[in-house]
């Protein structure tokens, strides 16, 4: 609520003036706004520009470190969560289990982690089998997101992943994600983009 | 849990490459069953020929059952990339044939095929690494202040692994049923009847007191509209009886009602409520 107020419309004339954007008020802003914030927001609410907050960000980022909390970044957003270490403590607390998928729902979410933004064809073809069901569920447990639209003809869906699975899986962006198979990363590689399009 | 899990089991005495007993529930797609097929084997993917598992892939498909339909085509598809594999190594092959046949410009199927195996098996994998990370970390989790206080509040936590004996619940049920009160019957929507009678009376009533009653003084503090209506028609029905008589100075004036001194005697006879008598 108080974010929505506080933010100045980019159309307003009168600006509030701006606030200097140290790493502990980052912290705190983060910390109250209970949802994904983008930089945009930030550098809006604080009256600064994005370079100092992608600065701020990766101060804050570095000195999480080494506290009970991570910076969780999906593009443009951050949020604050809880750190990996601290998964099964919180968890006990608040009554969650780990998520558990079967092997076609993994291997469909896994496709989709490392190759996106992804068609279902494309998924379809690197799995062999019509995957519709299997991608619907997974965007209905908010596993997967939809992103937008491919080009191709048709105009497909485009999939991703956002911040649910990053939670769910105890990573704080993308980066970490397990490095897949040497020989085929290297085979991705050299196709590029390609089969995100295909078919 | 996992694609990989021991569901292909080898026939005593054949070749490994015939695998009798295939549990096929457990295949999601064609590439995971000939995955499961190799892997079974303890082969190697960069190495096997393919065409060779072309006897134990059909006869997995064999046990394809009926609600498996809606995928029949994506395993025929393998299959016969399988058999072409097998038939293009039973055949001499033309490697000193005349330049530019059309067979040796074509991708290898057999290469085509292995490299979507990898592919697969790369994501099938990283899918499992995932799985044992989340079980692992068990997750990230965000601020959501009420969320997480309403649960620890409410006593959530994980879910109890011993299994609840069926006949407790029963029990719990039984006494449930037993002291849950009798369901609210929802509110019955009445209709408020105004009668032309009551009102006639209520203007009778109110002139056996006094010389005259003043009808907008009589409906003071009235707001519905059909209670209005319906004293109105009463008064109309008095007037008609020669009970009473109605003054009225100006439009929108006070309508000022007065008994009739002497007249005829209030007729016992109730008021026509069909409104037959307005006509």
């Amino acid at each position: 609520m108080t974010d929505d107020e506080a933010t100045p419309a980019s159309d307003e004339v009168i600006e509030p003036p701006p606030i200097e954007l140290t790493e502990a008020a980052l912290e705190a802003l983060l910390f109250v706004a209970e949802r994904p914030l983008s930089r945009r927001e930030i550098a809006g609410v604080a009256g600064v520009d994005r370079a100092t907050v992608d600065a701020r960000l990766g101060d804050l980022e570095v000195s999480l470190r080494a506290r009970g909390l991570r910076l969780v970044s999906v593009g443009e957003r951050v949020e604050l969560a809880t750190a990996p270490e601290a998964g099964p403590l919180v968890a006990r607390y608040v009554g969650a289990d780990a998520v558990r998928l079967s092997p076609a729902a993994l291997e469909t979410l896994a496709i989709v982690a490392y190759r996106q933004p992804v068609t279902k064809s494309a998924v379809e073809r690197i799995r062999g089998v019509d995957s519709d069901y299997t991608i619907r569920t997974l965007v209905h447990r908010r596993l997967v997101v939809e992103l937008g639209r491919s080009d191709a003809p048709g105009r497909p869906f485009l999939y991703g992943t956002g911040f649910d699975f990053l939670e769910r899986f105890g990573m704080t962006s993308l980066d970490e994600l397990p490095l897949l198979d040497v020989d085929v990363a290297a085979r991705l590689a050299e196709e590029g983009g390609d089969a995100t399009l295909a078919d | 849990m996992t694609g990989s899990a021991p569901s292909v089991a080898f026939g005593e005495g054949r070749r490994p490459e015939s695998a009798t007993q295939v549990t096929f529930e457990a295949f999601d797609g064609p590439l995971a069953l000939l995955l499961s097929l190799i892997e079974a084997r303890q082969l190697d993917v960069l190495t096997v020929p393919l065409g060779a598992l072309a006897d134990a892939y059909l006869d997995a498909m064999a046990g394809l059952g009926s609600e498996r339909l809606p995928n029949v085509s994506a395993f025929v598809t393998v299959a016969s990339q399988l058999i072409l594999i097998k038939s293009r190594a039973l055949l001499p092959r033309r490697d000193d044939g005349p330049p530019g046949v059309i067979d040796e410009e074509a991708p290898d199927p057999e290469a085509e095929l292995r490299a979507r195996l990898l592919v697969y098996r790369a994501h099938r994998d990283a899918g499992l690494a995932l799985q044992e990370r989340a079980i692992e970390r068990v997750g990230l989790f965000r601020r959501e202040p009420s969320a997480a206080h309403a649960a620890a509040m409410a006593g959530a936590r994980a879910a109890d692994p011993t299994p609840i004996d069926v006949a407790i619940l029963v029990a719990a049920l039984d006494g449930l049923a037993r002291i849950a009160p009798p369901p609210d019957l929802p509110p019955e929507v009445v209709p408020r009847v105004i009668t032309l009678s009551e009102r006639a009376e209520l203007i009778r009533a109110a002139l056996a007191g006094a010389d005259s009653v003043v009808l907008q003084e009589l409906l003071r503090g009235v707001h519905d509209r059909v209670v209005v209506a319906v004293t109105f028609l009463a008064l109309l029905e008095l007037v008609k009886r020669r009970e009473v008589v109605v003054e009225q100075d100006r439009p929108w004036g006070p309508i000022v009602a007065r008994a009739v001194r002497g007249g005829p005697v209030a007729d016992d006879a109730p008021i026509d409520e069909s409104l037959e008598s307005f006509r």
